[in-house]
């Protein structure tokens, strides 16, 4: 009997993403601009094969549908035709190579036809209404986070005062609530039973007959509609924000660099700025990303909630009315959308942090 | 002399043990009280969606004459738009939605672990595969994936919306668990296991995951919650057909039928909106107390 | 007038569980230009006592009772009972402490430069073109390239030379006092060797009083005028170096010089201490170390014993058996302990 095992095989081997991407992979930026590339392109693959190759699919429903409004007047062919046109694809070729042209129209930023207003482009469609989105969401990530992290920072340097218990629970109570139960509570309250605020004025992107353009009634009155939607997406996100900044905070407290800075007799505001706040912001800027995407899910019920023409508004219309470019457009759209910011947080992150970025280690 | 033989487990002792755990478990959580609340709602709800409708008959018939009630001694938490009463509603409404988001985080929480240990100790162009796969579904807005899946494959049964739900929550959970199971399988009783060759599959059920107890069980409370967020979202939003009375249904009828807007609906809007708050409350205080018994660095937090 | 003189300085840490009496009644003086030593194992209350010394004692830190008073220019002050924006000049401008290098004594993600510049400006210099002449002449002290220091991060640089860097930075405001904690713990050998000649070189030319705390007994031979070594928060014996090397009092001093091999010692000559230090929550009556000590009597564990002057001038010990360690050890021998108990 040996007393010794024999040697094992490892297990597994790790793909070694270097040898196929080569110097590219090290830069952290480059990096990460590959895999943006990379989900966009497994999300439209998904989004494709979702459409086509579904039961009862929406290309053949459309197909059935437009035989049928004929009468008889339409081939089979023709419908599929008519269809491939509104799909962007190219239904008589094979799998492949519709899947190859529908990729080539999305490089042309086509996105195919709606079903309803037949010839309008899908891609004007979303683009009419992507920008509300990105606005309201936009402007309420932004406040949540920058009031976030000042309440967190607060919270931590006056750890277990009455401030940070109620900034805490008020916190961790408003992020556990879906956000939809608050804009209805919203509504209901201060709508409703208080009858604070009018709400059927403030539907809508902006009031009717406005013209938009850059002037500060337009601006003005863009926020005013606006404004109920980035309540809620305030309310709902500040408080992960408060409680991911204060325990930041408390571990960066615990730091030896902090000790080291006050025995150089570095001012407290010095010292909470540069030392603290900087070193405890860090891993927050990279939920920022992640927290896109959860909200623009999100947004599409508070749009609705609220009849603010965003995105997410368009989609649910989409849905009831069964025109799938305009879904497979607006999924599209949003995925890419969230995969910018991821990029764009992993950027400011690298800036942010000197740590990434650098192709240095430790010198001699 | 005698040696001591090895005696199987008597049945009192098999219920010792486990029974021991909990009144110890219920001892770390008494001293949370955020915790134990959350708990406590919990099982309060559980015991109202699934126990509690054996003894209270379902009251389903319309009665015109009662709509909208004030809140009273025969219908406490007031009527609905067909003069329903509204906490037979709340009682009988919380099964499907619990029964849907459980067993959507448990496929979710299935799917997460049988790929992350796939990925980990399968390793190779699997594992990057996986990895790409999971930060894909990651960054693609669940919300606006579900409503679009939602709306094509319309789903009829309950079963196959938590199907679904579960599909799109296994993300986080598989990462962690892939990192786990990495850094774990390098470890000596692994490779001891393994010169055993006791197995992949004996591997990671009998040495790699029983480490990982605690980030399964508070990622699986978690996971509920999403669920049920996605869950009532979209039968708000009016996806799902609906059949038969549940929380968010109640919540889409309020909406479809104005009661928002009545000064005398608000027991019938908020009813719902409380009792899917005080579980989602639950959930997640319940949740963060686990985390923090579990890992007690945390404390003090 | 000795620049530091503290006195009677207790230091307790408060817990759930009670008070842990981290640093005990410690009194020492350091005068003007002199290097002292103070010597102890993990948990001996070194560090608590240096950084109490700067008022930079954590949360749930408490000084019970004791003054510290340093003196500048004929001017006296009890650190103690300084003001915060006082404090704050103290700090650095009058006594420096340098953390270990291995620690993260810089914050990750400003550069060195801008750390010199926020010390400078903290202490009310403004003008940057002086303080970056400045910092040049620093690092050119510690025999480190400016140009290439000063736009670095702090994870560019090694362990040797972040260590370097927190010295040049440390001698900024020409501190009377400098402190230093473990400064050469955790380098490499060749490191520490250039650490201590550049301490050494640094006080030569520009002659600052320096206290080091560490548990290694070499550093204290090459760097040290003065020693104490510290057991259980306490101090247990005080003596100049060569006293405290060549003519031990206490039997821990003892026990610690033991533990030391020599170069050309036989092999077994080496010897630890057997047992464990107290728990400071719970300090057994009478001497802390008595139950370690392999000349305990009765007597020892009835009472804490003082500090008592023993046959050397300017030499105590904590022991009320010091004579009797004299005899055993042959008093008045120039052979260094160590050889001698081989």
């Amino acid at each position: 009997m040996t007393a010794v095992p024999v040697a094992t095989k490892p297990i597994g081997v790790r793909w070694n993403p270097r040898r196929y991407f080569g110097p590219l992979w090290r830069h952290p930026i480059a990096r990460a601009f590959l895999k943006a590339l990379l989900t966009v392109w497994v999300t439209t693959t998904i989004t494709f094969f979702l459409i086509r190759l579904m039961p009862g699919s929406p290309v053949e429903l459309k197909i059935d549908e437009l035989i049928q409004t004929a009468n008889g007047a339409l081939t089979y062919d023709d419908a599929r035709a008519i269809a491939s046109g509104l799909f962007a694809i190219n239904l008589n070729a094979p799998l492949h190579e519709q899947y190859l042209s529908f990729i080539w129209s999305l490089l042309h930023l086509d996105l195919g036809k709606s079903f309803l207003s037949s010839g309008t482009n899908v891609t004007t469609i979303i683009l009419a209404v992507l920008p509300w989105t990105l606005f309201s969401v936009g402007t309420g990530l932004l406040l949540s986070f920058v009031v976030g992290i000042g309440l967190g920072l607060l919270a931590a340097y006056r750890r277990n005062s009455l401030l940070d218990r109620v900034v805490s629970t008020a916190g961790s109570f408003v992020s556990s609530v879906p956000n939809y139960l608050i804009a209805l509570l919203l509504i209901v309250f201060v709508g409703v039973q208080w009858r604070l605020v009018n709400f059927t004025s403030m539907r809508g992107a902006y009031s009717s007959g406005m013209q938009p353009g850059f002037t500060l009634d337009f601006i003005g009155d863009i926020f005013y509609h606006a404004a109920l939607p980035i309540t809620i997406y305030f309310l709902t996100q500040i408080g992960h924000w408060i409680l991911s900044m204060r325990s930041a905070t408390l571990s960066a407290l615990e730091e030896d660099y902090v000790t080291a800075a006050r025995a150089r007799g570095l001012s407290d505001g010095r010292i909470r700025s540069a030392y603290v706040g900087r070193n405890a912001v860090l891993p927050l800027v990279t939920q920022l990303a992640i927290s896109v995407g959860f909200i623009v899910g999100g947004a599409a019920i508070i749009e609705q909630i609220f009849a603010y023409q965003g995105v997410g508004l368009r989609l649910l219309d989409a849905v009831r009315q069964r025109d799938y470019p305009i879904i497979q457009g607006i999924v599209l759209l949003t995925t890419v959308s969230v995969v910018v910011a991821n990029l764009a947080a992993d950027l400011l992150y690298s800036k942010l942090d000197p740590r990434i970025g650098r192709a240095g280690g430790a010198a001699g | 002399m005698t040696t001591a033989i090895l005696t199987r487990p008597t049945l009192g002792q098999r219920v010792a043990g486990p029974l021991a755990a909990l009144v110890g478990f219920l001892r770390l959580l008494a001293r949370r009280p955020v915790g134990l609340a959350g708990f406590i709602g919990i099982v309060f709800f559980l015991l109202l969606a699934f126990v509690v409708p054996f003894f209270v008959p379902l009251t389903n018939d319309p009665n015109v004459g009662a709509i909208y009630q004030p809140p009273s001694l025969a219908h406490p938490l007031s009527t609905d738009f067909q003069g329903k009463d509204v906490l037979n509603q709340i009682v009988y409404g919380g099964r499907d939605i619990l029964l849907v988001a459980i067993l959507a985080a448990f496929f979710s929480t299935v799917i997460a672990i049988t790929l992350g240990s796939l990925a980990a100790i399968v390793g190779g162009r699997l594992d990057a595969a996986l990895v790409a796969i999971t930060d894909v579904a990651l960054t693609v807005p669940q919300l606006i994936l579900l409503i679009a899946v939602a709306a094509i494959l319309r789903p009829t049964s309950l079963f196959f919306v938590a199907v679904i739900l579960g599909l799109l929550q296994w993300s986080n959970l598989l990462l962690q668990i892939r990192a786990q199971v990495l850094s774990l399988k390098e470890r000596d009783y692994v490779e001891a296991a393994r010169s055993l060759d006791l197995g992949l599959f004996h591997i990671i059920f009998r040495e790699i995951l029983p480490t990982m107890r605690s980030y399964i069980v508070i990622n699986f409370v978690l996971a509920v919650s999403q669920a049920m967020y996605a869950q009532v979202g979209i039968i708000l939003l009016g996806l799902v057909p609906l059949s038969g009375t549940n929380w968010g249904i109640m919540l889409y009828f309020a909406r479809d039928q104005g009661a928002l807007f009545f000064r005398d609906s608000l027991w019938y809007i908020l009813s719902p909106i409380v009792a899917i708050s005080l579980v989602q409350l639950s959930l997640v205080y319940f949740a963060s107390a686990l985390e923090e018994i579990f890992n007690p660095r945390l404390g003090g937090a | 007038m000795p620049v530091l003189s503290v006195q009677n300085l207790s230091i307790d840490y408060l817990t759930r569980r009670g008070a842990v009496h981290a640093v005990r009644d410690v009194s020492f003086d350091l005068e003007k230009a002199e290097t002292l030593a103070i010597i102890g194992e993990s948990g001996s209350g070194k560090t608590t006592l240096a950084v109490g010394l700067i008022r930079l004692s954590p949360r749930g830190t408490k000084v019970t009772k004791g003054e510290i008073i340093y003196t500048k220019n004929g001017i006296t002050n009890d650190i103690r009972k300084l003001d915060d924006d006082d404090l704050r000049e103290y700090r650095w401008a009058e006594c420096a402490m340098v953390f270990q290098a291995a620690l993260n004594s810089f914050n990750p993600v400003i550069s060195i430069w801008e750390q010199f510049l926020d010390t400078a400006q903290a202490h009310g210099i403004k003008d940057r073109h002086r303080v970056r002449d400045r910092a040049a002449d620093l690092l050119d002290l510690v025999h480190l390239d400016a140009k290439r220091v000063l736009p670095a991060f702090p994870h560019e640089l090694s362990g040797g030379m972040k260590q370097r860097v927190l010295i040049a930075l440390a001698l900024m405001l020409e501190p009377q006092l400098v402190i230093l904690d473990e400064p050469t713990t955790a380098l490499d050998i060749l490191t520490q060797r250039s650490i201590i000649d550049l301490l050494r070189q640094l006080r030569q030319k520009l002659g600052f009083s320096m206290i080091f705390i560490s548990h290694d007994l070499s550093i204290a031979a090459e760097l040290a005028d003065r020693m104490i070594t510290m057991y259980a928060g306490r101090v247990v014996e005080r003596a100049s170096v060569e006293d405290m090397f060549y003519r031990p009092r206490h039997p821990y001093s003892v026990g610690l010089l033991r533990a030391v091999p020599r170069v050309s010692g036989a092999l077994g000559s080496v010897a630890s201490i057997p047992g464990s230090p107290p728990d400071l929550m719970r300090l057994p009556k009478g001497c802390s170390y008595a139950p370690r000590c392999p000349y305990a009597i009765e007597a020892c564990r009835e009472a804490d014993p003082p500090l008592l002057p023993v046959d050397t001038p300017r030499h105590e010990a904590a022991c009320i058996r010091w004579q009797h360690v004299a005899q055993v050890l042959g008093s008045n021998a120039e052979i260094p302990v160590a050889e001698k108990l081989a």
